[in-house]
């Protein structure tokens, strides 16, 4: 299937505190439900940057204007959700499409 | 319609403006009616000869400190957070040559990447108008 091959994918920033606050959240999240999500640090990688400057109008749209970090694009549904407060609620949604 | 910037010069005391239009009185010297245009070069030459840099987190966070003074914001409380973000714009100086916001992220146009150099204009921000504080925390409204 396609679909096997898109992934669930977290644009951070090493210096970005609310992406260091929400490391342990996503880590817990990816035990507790088995659910796969690429980590991608963007400040310092400009092939990850370049990856989430191609899905910029969503995930700008989805953190109110501008590219920001902590992101996260789901290369499936195309959809992105984006901000310091994100939980596992959310990202249990965000991962469901 | 688009406004250009442009610089000006206090012929008294060397001051350098860079606005649509020079300020009526010289903030350093007091000075009425004493910008006159100049140009790129001129204006360059004059503030290269300032010989000082931020370039230390503490420098940063007393840059951040001092535009709050006076201001309806303040730095965030969680002062590990701000040594954070004051180590991320120094990198994003290093790297990408201005301290852009370490919670953003460039777009490849300098132009526009200038609306992400820390600080920003945050109040334009939803996070402010939801939240009262900028993308990345760092500013938040006064208590």
């Amino acid at each position: 299937m396609a679909d096997d091959n898109k992934r669930l994918i977290w644009f951070f920033g090493r210096e970005c505190p609310h992406c260091r606050q929400l490391h342990p959240v996503v880590d817990k999240f990816i035990e507790d439900t088995g659910i796969e999500i690429v980590k991608l640090e963007v400040w310092h990688d400009d092939k990850n940057a370049q990856l989430m400057r191609s899905h910029g109008d969503v995930i700008a749209d989805a953190c109110g204007g501008s590219l920001g970090v902590p992101a996260f694009y789901n290369e499936r549904t195309g959809k992105a959700i984006c901000g310091a407060r994100i939980d596992a609620d959310r990202l249990q949604k965000w991962a469901n499409g | 319609m688009t406004l250009v910037k442009k610089f000006w010069r206090c012929h008294i005391c060397n001051d350098i403006h860079y606005g649509v239009k020079p300020p009526e009185l010289c903030p350093t010297c007091g000075a009425k009616n004493a910008f006159v245009l100049c140009d790129r070069n001129e204006a360059m030459q004059i503030m290269a000869s300032a010989d000082y840099s931020i370039s230390t987190p503490a420098e940063v966070a007393k840059a951040w400190i001092d535009l709050t003074a006076k201001s309806d914001f303040e730095l965030w409380d969680d002062s590990e957070a701000v040594k954070t973000l004051s180590e991320g714009v120094l990198e994003n100086n290093r790297n990408k040559g201005l301290k852009y916001c370490p919670c953003r992220i460039t777009t490849g146009d300098k132009e526009k990447d200038l609306n992400i150099v820390c600080p920003c204009n945050f109040k334009a921000q939803k996070t402010w108008k939801e939240y009262g504080e900028c993308w990345c925390g760092l500013f938040v409204r006064r208590k």
